[in-house]
């Protein structure tokens, strides 16, 4: 495995709240993920990465009002951030992530959390992890629901992914998200991404920030996590989500232009969870809505079961 | 599946500024004073919890008619938590009357509504809030009715009381020019021709801060509710233009000075570090004749209240927690 040292990061000064505890969990393959804690209150929520594109810098609308409450516990996914980067596809699986999840409930010693996640990085993920781990997850709250394969993906993805390997005469619109664009002017793919996925009126700083979190990051952390392998079937994806039992909420933006409300009703129907859509919003609720991102989480966490009581 | 607007959806997609947004406190009382046939719209809010007991009253006086009360959106639901509340548009905006001449938007008739809306509402004394040219109108009240008025709080004033500096001047806003750019835009050819396109400008050049695209959406569509010739009045009419004590006075330094030596009361001035409206050295030089407390905002606008409004909110209710009977 070879990895690389993360430089400085962008925008890092100036917290709203500092972490009570940084430090470095290892994964089950030696990658090393760093984590924060904030708060000492019960139940600790955690707040998954999207990673490697952004880091966990991704939560700061969200980590001083939930630490008033609860014990918050971030981390960087591989590839960004404080954590390793490795630069071979075999270290993006999926399962690495969720061993990731895995390593950081370990060092911060967390038996049991509620996990909260945008997209794919966050969403499925917890999913996927609370399948297999249920005596470990108290409940998800799923942002900008990702769970591949429930439905078709955007077509701008299908159209940017059969040309991504390919030299364009051309960097247009989403034909910025191509390899050989990354390598000349990755900076520019990410702002251009960010706008898109941040499209509303009035979120020009909601997409300075996740630009600059994508440019902390690594362009070969980034490609090698492209190439990585996925390779779960439609039936496993929803077989997977229906073995979920623990509390769910899904909350999604009606012009999300990553992933489709028709995957946030579809997981809906497997799961049972509501769904909350928040019309007019797009893919970034908790960084551009932080305020009813933060109202929501509190009451789902308020509403859980206290500890003892039958579930 | 629940359904929930985005907090930013604008009002009505077709025509998001003519629809009043939805407010986080509506008005407990509203109503209207007449003077030489003019009427002037107020709103009041009661304190939820009167801190001081006394019944303390914030008047917010309007500004410069390109805006209306709704300027205060972020001030009024923090500061009617602990005090009550007054906020008048000013006329020619807002529900305020649009009179057609030039003499009814003198400073001084801004200064007598403000009276009269204390009148209107039984209230001896206020802590007077006043930004940019309500900071001039603000000025003028403390000065000359120093009973009316227990504290001055100004924003950004328009007061030009700095020693003025050589250099050159923008041409007549009435001189017809061949373009109109920049600052050229403030020209009024140009409103008549494009007044969406100067209010554009204007709120640009008064929300300097990166990040402001809703602030200047806002004060965009607050200009949208009055008209050129409306706002031509407003500018042309008499603004701190003689000297109480000093009639022959005609320097705007002069005058400033000596409506500020008037004032008695205690006071506070806020100004912005980059306000690309009025010059920051008059912001500090107007502190240090009223003997104020001084608050610069580094890189600030023209307009903290709009841009940071908790930073500017906390300054205003840790000042009037200061004062005299002021207590927690």
């Amino acid at each position: 495995m070879t990895t690389v040292a993360p430089p400085p990061l962008s925008n890092d000064g100036g917290r709203a709240r500092h972490p009570d505890r940084s430090d470095v969990a290892t994964s089950s393959d030696g990658v090393r993920i760093a984590f924060e804690v904030f708060g000492s209150g019960d139940p600790t929520l955690v707040l998954l990465p999207s990673a490697p594109i952004i880091h966990s810098r991704q939560w700061k609308g969200q980590v001083p009002f939930l630490s008033r409450h609860w014990r918050v516990v971030t981390y960087d996914g591989r590839g960004n951030g404080r954590s390793d980067r490795p630069v071979d596809p075999e270290s993006y699986l999926d399962e690495r992530f969720v061993d990731d999840l895995e390593a950081v409930l370990d060092a911060t010693g967390t038996d049991r959390a509620v996990l909260i996640g945008l997209c794919v990085d966050g969403v499925w993920r917890s999913i996927r992890f609370a399948a297999s781990n249920r005596d470990r997850v108290l409940g998800i709250v799923g942002f900008a629901v990702g769970v591949p394969r429930l439905a078709p993906p955007q077509p701008h993805y299908v159209s940017a992914g059969q040309q991504f390997d390919d030299e364009l005469p051309t960097s247009d619109g989403w034909q910025k998200m191509n390899r050989h664009h990354w390598r000349r002017d990755y900076a520019d793919f990410a702002r251009f991404f960010f706008e898109e996925m941040a499209s509303e009126p009035h979120s020009s700083k909601a997409v300075e920030d996740a630009a600059g979190w994508a440019t902390d990051g690594s362009i070969d952390a980034m490609l090698a996590n492209h190439d990585a392998p996925f390779d779960m079937t439609l039936d496993e994806i929803e077989a997977t989500c229906r073995s979920v039992r623990c509390p769910m909420l899904l909350v999604h933006g009606s012009e999300d232009t990553c992933q489709s409300p028709a995957r946030a009703h579809r997981l809906a129907e497997l799961t049972g969870a509501p769904l909350v859509m928040v019309e007019g919003a797009d893919h970034m609720i908790p960084g551009r809505h932080p305020v009813l991102a933060n109202l929501i989480i509190r009451d789902f966490v308020t509403s859980l079961p206290t500890e003892g009581t039958e579930r | 599946m629940v359904t929930v607007p985005s907090p930013d959806a604008p009002a009505s997609a077709s025509s998001p500024s003519r629809r009043e947004q939805s407010r986080a406190r509506y008005p407990d009382e509203t109503g209207f004073i007449e003077r030489d046939g003019v009427r002037v719209f107020w709103d009041r809010y009661r304190a939820l919890r009167d801190e001081t007991g006394n019944g303390r009253t914030i008047l917010l006086m309007p500004t410069w008619s390109i805006v209306h009360s709704r300027r205060w959106k972020f001030q009024i639901p923090f500061l009617a938590r602990h005090w009550n509340v007054v906020a008048f548009d000013g006329r020619g905006n807002g529900r305020s009357d649009r009179p057609a001449d030039e003499a009814a938007y003198a400073d001084t008739e801004f200064v007598a509504d403000a009276v009269g809306v204390l009148d209107a509402i039984g209230v001896e004394r206020a802590v007077v809030v006043g930004l940019s040219m309500g900071g001039g109108w603000g000025l003028r009240l403390a000065a000359e009715h120093p009973d009316r008025v227990e504290a001055l709080i100004l924003e950004g004033a328009a007061v030009a009381i700095a020693d003025p500096v050589p250099g050159k001047r923008n041409p007549p806003a009435d001189e017809a020019l061949d373009e109109y750019e920049g600052w050229g835009k403030y020209n009024f050819h140009y409103w008549r021709q494009n007044y969406p396109d100067f209010a554009a400008f204007f709120f640009g050049e008064c929300l300097s801060e990166p990040h402001s695209t809703k602030g200047t959406e806002d004060c965009i569509g607050w200009a949208l509710e009055t008209d050129p010739e409306t706002l031509i009045l407003t500018d042309t009419a008499p603004y701190l233009s003689s000297a109480p004590s000093d009639p022959e006075a005609s320097e705007p330094h002069v005058i400033a000075r000596a409506f500020a030596a008037r004032v008695r009361c205690p006071s506070l001035v806020i100004h912005g570090t980059d306000d690309h409206i009025v010059s920051f050295r008059h912001g500090e030089y107007l502190a240090t004749a009223l003997g104020a407390r001084f608050q610069p905002i580094g890189g600030g606008g023209h307009l903290p209240g709009n841009r940071d409004p908790v930073r500017y909110n906390l300054l205003l209710r840790d000042f009037i927690r200061s004062l005299p009977g002021g207590s927690r």
